[in-house]
């Protein structure tokens, strides 16, 4: 079990003053696409906080391969293979996107800045070489023609997309994705999908990926976790976890009912009082992702 | 979509770029000021004119200004960090080659160690890349108003010292409040004046290509991504602190340089001016110049040591005007006369002609041309 693991969270507990986030997280990360999701403020971001290193935990312990992964700086958490994306874009707007992606595989140049200075041809090498990684990467997220072109110049769906490849191209083995598809159109998200999709099976990654949108989340991944206040309150697959009554609880409060395939029903009329008006929406935007299915498969074959 | 052939590495060059390379205009400009005492075009300007000893050591205070400015773009233009220790480092670069080539025998205010000048720039401007790296620890971790006030105390702090006197500590050489000679270098072969504009010239060439390397490579979008992501950068892994303090060196270097020629073209060194008054005058020529632009400096050293001949008599509007202009050059120019050619490039008309000359026969033979000579 521990051998194939690629990053193991034990014990995780988390607080801000008397704000217990997380409480006894267990989760263990495969490779493969796994799915992190849960209500607003369940603590999904927490998560990667910690695993980044921006959180301190008060206990517990996250390992890499087996790596004590909190003992580490930031910096040396992604030499260990962590990448990672934020939930707001974070590129430099009034650079290229070129150079926004080759922030990414900075720490991997052998020359330093003094053999930039005399411009050495080692070095000169080395950063073409880092550039073809970064437009092949950028390519694959559909990106390769807007390379030069100002990052603030792009739509927030690209330039999410643009985060996304600058993560990947910084060699990581577990990639932490916050919420990839959130504000992206339909195109884009199937350019996102395609994309990771062959990136994790050319490499065996491991993805994590927040999500709010289920129909993407239960397509992509075998393994989902859902965190409810700070607890996994369930795990498993797509249907196992779309099925849970737990998970349904958590996400709908009560009244509402999954069939098999994981399709979400309503049972009774209107929505009483302690529903929260969130869920109203929420439950809107499923049934409308539900509509423009297969959307990555008919990309793929043309 | 993958099929189609990718976009080049680099980014695709204006069709001005593809006939005159970046580096072809940069070394014809020196090449121009290297040659601009002999060549009495500028004439007409009195201040700037270059056949006589007044306009030359005007030019090399320009360019003695301009070093600083350079490394003081590279902090606040790129790293983001308001540190404006810049006028105490200038200060040191002026005093502390001053003092450490001076003949060890001499009376108070020649008086030193006597060492090569050679030797004793390189020394000093290390040593103020040091005193930068130290001094960034504690103040890398402060922004804004904070790392402003922190850096501007370290500034006085070395005016400060160097206005103690033989009483506090014999081996200081610095002569008080009342000043300090400075032994001129002399390039073999000029007189007086030629070797101090050559020698500044020689050290504006120097930081201006080091700037243009650095900020057009890596440390240039690290810089930024430390500006401007500062959140981000772990999950880069970028180590922003570490990078915070580089800027702090170079520019610590580049300001003591700086201050290094000031000292050889003045040739008298007073505390009185290093003062709060310095650091203004230094954001007058990177503001006004162009923040972030290669060429920002330059122009901004023009057009400061231009000023402020012409209110040479009356100081007190010298202070008015450059109030003015800064404010005016915020709110009108933000990115500095530097930046106009560029807004005009972008702007509708300029876009015509851009598409125009791309279109033109001869442009293109230029371009084919060039390649051929310069064999690429």
């Amino acid at each position: 079990m521990e051998s194939t693991a690629s990053l193991g969270i034990n014990n995780m507990h988390v607080s801000f003053g008397g704000n217990h986030v997380l409480q006894g997280v267990d989760l263990t990360f495969t490779p493969g696409f796994n799915g992190l999701i849960g209500p607003n403020g369940a603590g999904k971001t927490t998560v990667f906080n910690v695993i980044s290193g921006y959180v301190r935990s008060s206990q517990g312990d996250v390992r890499l391969h087996g790596k004590d992964l909190l003992r580490m700086s930031r910096t040396q958490r992604v030499k260990a293979g962590i990448g990672r994306t934020f939930q707001a874009p974070r590129l430099i707007l009034d650079a290229t996107v070129m150079e926004n992606t080759l922030l990414g595989r900075h720490h991997l140049f052998r020359w330093g800045h003094f053999a930039e200075l005399l411009l050495l041809p080692q070095q000169r090498r080395e950063e073409t070489e880092a550039r073809q990684i970064c437009m092949d990467m950028l390519d694959r997220f559909g990106l390769a023609h807007f390379a030069h072109e100002e990052a603030g110049a792009l739509s927030l769906g690209s330039q999410k997309l643009v985060e996304v490849a600058r993560a990947l191209v910084s060699d990581p083995t577990v990639v932490l994705l916050d919420e990839p598809a959130a504000g992206l159109g339909a195109d884009d998200v199937t350019v996102l999908l395609r994309g990771l999709r062959q990136i994790q099976a050319e490499r065996n990654l491991c993805v994590i990926i927040i999500e709010h949108d289920l129909q993407l989340v239960t397509s992509l991944c075998p393994k989902i976790s859902v965190l409810h206040f700070g607890e996994i309150i369930s795990e498993g697959s797509p249907e196992h976890v779309t099925t849970d009554p737990a998970v349904i609880e958590a996400y709908l409060g009560h009244g509402f009912e999954a069939e098999e395939g994981g399709e979400i029903h309503e049972v009774e009329g209107p929505l009483s009082e302690h529903h929260h008006i969130d869920h109203v929406e929420e439950e809107s935007t499923l049934e409308e992702v539900w509509t423009e299915d297969d959307g990555p498969e008919k990309g793929e074959s043309s | 979509m993958s099929d189609q052939t990718l976009p080049s590495l680099y980014a695709p060059k204006s069709s001005l770029r593809k006939v005159v390379p970046e580096w072809v205009t940069t070394f014809a400009v020196f090449i121009f000021l290297a040659l601009l005492p002999w060549m009495p075009i500028l004439g007409w300007t009195d201040i700037f004119d270059s056949s006589n000893n007044f306009g030359r050591g005007n030019l090399a205070f320009v360019f003695a200004f301009a070093v600083a400015a350079v490394g003081f773009n590279l902090l606040v233009g790129y790293s983001g960090t308001l540190g404006l220790a810049v006028a105490g480092l200038f200060a040191l670069g002026a005093y502390g080659t001053a003092v450490l080539s001076a003949p060890s025998g001499a009376r108070e205010a020649l008086a030193g160690y006597d060492w090569p000048f050679f030797l004793a720039l390189p020394v000093v401007c290390v040593a103020a890349a040091i005193i930068g790296f130290i001094v960034g620890f504690p103040a890398a971790r402060l922004k804004g108003f904070f790392l402003a006030i922190a850096t501007l105390a370290l500034g006085e702090l070395i005016v400060t010292i160097i206005r103690l006197d033989e009483k506090v500590w014999d081996g200081l050489k610095t002569n008080g409040g009342t000043g300090k000679q400075v032994p001129q270098f002399r390039v073999p072969g000029l007189d007086r004046i030629l070797s101090v504009y050559m020698l500044s010239l020689g050290a504006l060439f120097i930081t201006m290509v080091a700037y243009i390397v650095l900020t057009n490579r890596r440390l240039g979008r690290t810089l930024k991504a430390v500006r401007d992501i500062d959140i981000a950068t772990g999950p880069l892994s970028i180590p922003s602190t570490y990078y915070k303090l580089l800027a702090f060196g170079i520019s610590a270097f580049a300001a003591a340089f700086g201050g290094a020629m000031w000292a050889q073209n003045s040739s008298f060194a007073n505390p009185s001016a290093f003062k709060t008054r310095l650091l203004v005058f230094l954001l007058v020529v990177l503001i006004v110049g162009g923040l972030s632009h290669k060429w920002g400096p330059l122009i901004g050293a023009i057009f400061f040591i231009y000023f402020r001949q012409i209110f040479q008599d009356t100081q007190k509007l010298l202070f008015l005007f450059f109030g003015l202009t800064l404010l005016l050059a915020v709110l009108i120019l933000p990115h500095g006369i530097a930046a106009i050619p560029k807004r005009i490039a972008d702007s509708r008309r300029g876009k015509q002609v851009q598409e125009w000359l791309a279109k033109q026969k001869w442009v293109e033979r230029l371009q084919r041309r060039f390649k051929l000579l310069v064999g690429q």
